[in-house]
C-alpha cells in the first residue's frame, strides 16, 4: 500500500501541500482530483523521490521508499516525453532495463505491449515518426512495461480521444485488477466517477474530500431532483421551503434540496401542478461533490 | 540493482543510439578522410620527394653535377648542369627560374628568388673543391695528398643534445594538446545538447521517476566518453597505420609514450569538463541557451589551450607552470610540459592529484545541480535556484 502522511511542500509563498495524506491500497485504482495548482503534480513527484518534502513521509508497505523499491514503480508525468529518436521496441526495452528487468524480458514485454496496443508491426519506427495518439500509447506502455506494483499516471486522460480513454480506461482497470495499486489525477470527473471506487480531492494543497464514490455523493447535504411536467413548469417550486432551483427551461427543472426532504412529498407536490412525465431524486453527481468542495 | 548496472545501461544507451545515427557515422568518415589526406597529401602530391636541381653555368667547372649529388643530404638527389653562352643570359635564366642556381665564369655563384639555400652551399662547395684541386695540380702536387689534406682540415660534428628530438617532441606535443582540446570540446558539447535534449523532450521525468539523476549524469558521461575515447582510438591507430605503411615520414620514438600522456589526460580532462557541460545543459531549456550556459567551461579550456600552445615558441615559463598544475587547466597545460620534456616528476603527480580531487567535487556538486535544474522548465535556472531545489 502506498501512504502519503502529512506531506507539506512550500515554494517560497506558495504552498504546494498542506499536511497532505492518503493511501492508495493494493488492487484499488484510486482518482485523485482536485482544480489547477492544488498540488496533484506535486504530490506524485513526492513519491518518486522528485520533489522532497518540507515535512512528511512517503511509503509503501510501512517502509520508506528504497531505490530498489522505486524501480517496481510505473510512472506517467504530465509532461509527456520520451526519446524522440529512438525506435520504439529498443526504447520501451530501455525502460524495462531500467525498472530492473534483464534484457531478454525487457525485450519480450516490450514487444507484447507494441502487439497489444496495436503497434507490433511499427516496434522498429522512432518515436517521432508516430502520430501523436500512438505516442501516447507508447508513452503509457513505457510506464507500464515492467508490470509495477504501483502506478503513478498524471492526467492520463488528457488529449486522447473517445476511443483512447476507453481503452485506457480499460487498461487501468486492469491493472488495478491484477493487484497493482493505482493512482491518476482527472478532470474528466464523469469519467472518475464510472471508474473509480474511491476518489481523493485536493484544493491549494489540502485533502478535503476522500472515500467512496458512493459515500462521498450520499453524504452530501443536499439531493438533486429533475422534474419534467407536461404543461410547463409555471414558477411551481417557488412556493416550496428548503428548494433552490439549479435550472429552469421549458418543462425541465432542476433543483436542489436538503438532504433529508421526503420525496414523496415532493412528488405529491408536483403531481399538484400538473402531469408528471418525469421525476429523478438522486444524490449529487461526483462532479457536484467536486465543486461544492473545493469551492469553500 | 546495482549502481553499476545502472550507469552502464545509461552508458549504453549513449553508446548505441550515437554509433546508430547517421550525424555520427558521417562526421567520423569526414574526420577520418581529413586525417589520412593531411598525412597522405604530401606523397600524394610529390612534395616529399628528392629535390633535382638544375644549374646554369657559363665555363665549365669540372664535375661539379656529380660533387652536388654526392655531398647532398637528401637521398636520391639529381643534378644537371645547362650551359649558357653569355653571363646576362645566365643572370636572366637564374632570374626567371630556368634554373635554379648559376655559376659565371667558374667562380662566381648567381642565386635568385628561387635558389634553394642548400644549394647555394653545395655548389659553393663544390667550386672551392674544384679551385683547390686546380691549385694543387699547377703546383704539381699528387692529387692523393691533397685528397688526404682535404679531408684532415674537416672538424669533428658532435651533437651534444642528448636526444636530439627536441623539435619532433614539440610537433608532438602541440597535435597532442590539439587533439586533447578538440576532443574535449566536441564530445562535451554532445553532452550538452543531449541533456538539453532529454530536457526539452521532457523524457528525462520518466528516467528520473526510474533512476537517481546521478547515476543518468555518470552513465551519460561514461558513455560519450567511452565513444569519444573510442573514435580518438580509431583515428589515431589508422593514422598511425597509414603512415607506417606509405612511409609518408619517420615516426619519432617518442610515440607511445605521448600517446599514454594524451589519453591519460583525456580521460581526467573529459570526466571534468563533461560533468561540467551535463551541468550546463541542465539549466537551461532551449538549445539556443545552452551554448551561453557553457560558455564559462569553454573559456577555462582556451585559457589553458592558449597558455599550452604559447610554449612552442616561447618555451617554459611561470604561468604555464602554475596552470599545468592547476585544476581544471592541467588538462589543457601539463600534457604539453610532458611532452616537451619539460615537466618535473612531482609537478606531474600533484597535478593528477588535484585534478581527480577536482573531478570528485565536480561530479558531487554538478550532480546536485544537474537534479535541481533537470525538473524546473520554461526559462533559465539560476546556479543558486538548482541548487537550492536540489537541498530542498
Amino acid at each position: 500500500m502506498l501512504r502519503l502522511r502529512d506531506l507539506s511542500k512550500r515554494y517560497g509563498d506558495v504552498t504546494a501541500l498542506d499536511n497532505c495524506s492518503f493511501d492508495v491500497p493494493r488492487g484499488t485504482l484510486l482518482g485523485f482530483l482536485g482544480p489547477n495548482g492544488a498540488g496533484k503534480t506535486t504530490a506524485m513527484r513526492a513519491v518518486f523521490g522528485l520533489v522532497t518534502p518540507d515535512t512528511g513521509t512517503v511509503t509503501w508497505d510501512q517502509e520508506p521508499i528504497a531505490d530498489e523499491t522505486r524501480m517496481r514503480f510505473g510512472y506517467m508525468p504530465e509532461q509527456r516525453g520520451l526519446y524522440p529518436r529512438m525506435r520504439i521496441r529498443a526504447q520501451l526495452s530501455y525502460f524495462g532495463q531500467l525498472h530492473g528487468m534483464v534484457r531478454t524480458d525487457a525485450d519480450e514485454a516490450a514487444t507484447r505491449w507494441l502487439d497489444e496496443l496495436g503497434l507490433g508491426d511499427r516496434s522498429n519506427d522512432r518515436l517521432e515518426d508516430l502520430s501523436h495518439g500512438n505516442q501516447q500509447r507508447v508513452q503509457l506502455a513505457a510506464a507500464l512495461v515492467h508490470e509495477p506494483e504501483l502506478l503513478v499516471l498524471d492526467e492520463p486522460f488528457s488529449g486522447l480521444d473517445p476511443l483512447g480513454v476507453q481503452a485506457m480506461a480499460d487498461i487501468l482497470a486492469a491493472r488495478a485488477a491484477a493487484g497493482s495499486a493505482v493512482v491518476f489525477s482527472s478532470h474528466q470527473l464523469d469519467l472518475v466517477e464510472d471508474l473509480c471506487e474511491s476518489v481523493v480531492v485536493i484544493d491549494r494543497g489540502r485533502i478535503v474530500l476522500s472515500g467512496p464514490v458512493v459515500e462521498l455523493r450520499s453524504r452530501s447535504p443536499y439531493r438533486y431532483l429533475e422534474i419534467r411536467l407536461s404543461d410547463g413548469i409555471d414558477g411551481w417550486p417557488d412556493q416550496l421551503d428548503g428548494v433552490e432551483v439549479v435550472s429552469a427551461h421549458d418543462d425541465l427543472v432542476r433543483l436542489r434540496v436538503p438532504a433529508d426532504a421526503d420525496p414523496t412529498a415532493l412528488l405529491a407536490a408536483a403531481r399538484a401542478a400538473g402531469t408528471v412525465r418525469e421525476f429523478a431524486f438522486a444524490p449529487p453527481t461526483l462532479s457536484q461533490v467536486f465543486r461544492e468542495a473545493v469551492r469553500q | 540493482m546495482s549502481a553499476a548496472r545502472t550507469i552502464w545501461l545509461v552508458a549504453r544507451r549513449e553508446l548505441r543510439e550515437r554509433v546508430a545515427s547517421r550525424a555520427f557515422q558521417i562526421s567520423t568518415g569526414l574526420t577520418i578522410l581529413i586525417v589520412l589526406g593531411l598525412l597522405l597529401a604530401p606523397i600524394l602530391f610529390g612534395l616529399d620527394d628528392p629535390p633535382e636541381y638544375t644549374i646554369g653555368a657559363t665555363a665549365e667547372v669540372s664535375d661539379i653535377a656529380a660533387f652536388v649529388v654526392a655531398t647532398s643530404p637528401t637521398e636520391g638527389t639529381t643534378a644537371d648542369v645547362e650551359p649558357y653562352g653569355t653571363s646576362s643570359d645566365l643572370r636572366n635564366a637564374v632570374l626567371d627560374g630556368e634554373v635554379d642556381i648559376g655559376v659565371d665564369d667558374g667562380t662566381t655563384v648567381l642565386t635568385g628568388p628561387g635558389t634553394p639555400p642548400e644549394l647555394t652551399s653545395l655548389v659553393s662547395a663544390a667550386i672551392g673543391a674544384d679551385r683547390l684541386q686546380r691549385e694543387a695540380d699547377e703546383l704539381g702536387l699528387d692529387p692523393r695528398d691533397v685528397a688526404a689534406l682535404l679531408g684532415a682540415a674537416g672538424a669533428d660534428v658532435v651533437d651534444v643534445e642528448p636526444s636530439g628530438d627536441t623539435e619532433e617532441r614539440a610537433v608532438i606535443a602541440f597535435v597532442g594538446t590539439l587533439l586533447l582540446f578538440v576532443s574535449i570540446v566536441t564530445y562535451g558539447q554532445w553532452i550538452l545538447i543531449g541533456v538539453v535534449e532529454e530536457k526539452t523532450s521532457r523524457v528525462v521525468e520518466v528516467v528520473l521517476g526510474a533512476i537517481r539523476p546521478r547515476y543518468l549524469l555518470a552513465g551519460k558521461v561514461a558513455g560519450i566518453g567511452l565513444l569519444g575515447l573510442a573514435q580518438l582510438l580509431l583515428i589515431a591507430g589508422l593514422g598511425v597505420y597509414v603512415v607506417r605503411t606509405a612511409d609518408a615520414f619517420d615516426l619519432p620514438e617518442v610515440g607511445v609514450g605521448l600517446v599514454i600522456i594524451v589519453i591519460g589526460w583525456f580521460l581526467l580532462g573529459f570526466a571534468f569538463f563533461a560533468s561540467g557541460f551535463a551541468v550546463a545543459g541542465s539549466l537551461v531549456s532551449r538549445q539556443e541557451e545552452a551554448q551561453n550556459a557553457s560558455f564559462p567551461l569553454t573559456m577555462v579550456m582556451l585559457v589553458g589551450y592558449f597558455t599550452a600552445t604559447s610554449a612552442l615558441t616561447g618555451g617554459d615559463n611561470a604561468v604555464l607552470r602554475v596552470l599545468s598544475i592547476v585544476p581544471p587547466f592541467s588538462p589543457m597545460t601539463m600534457p604539453l610540459r610532458q611532452a616537451m620534456g619539460i615537466a618535473l616528476p612531482w609537478e606531474v603527480v600533484v597535478s593528477v592529484v588535484l585534478m581527480l580531487i577536482a573531478i570528485v567535487v565536480m561530479i558531487r556538486i554538478g550532480g546536485r545541480v544537474y537534479s535541481g535544474g533537470l525538473l524546473k522548465t520554461g526559462g533559465k535556472v539560476k546556479l543558486r535556484e538548482a541548487l537550492h531545489a536540489a537541498n530542498q
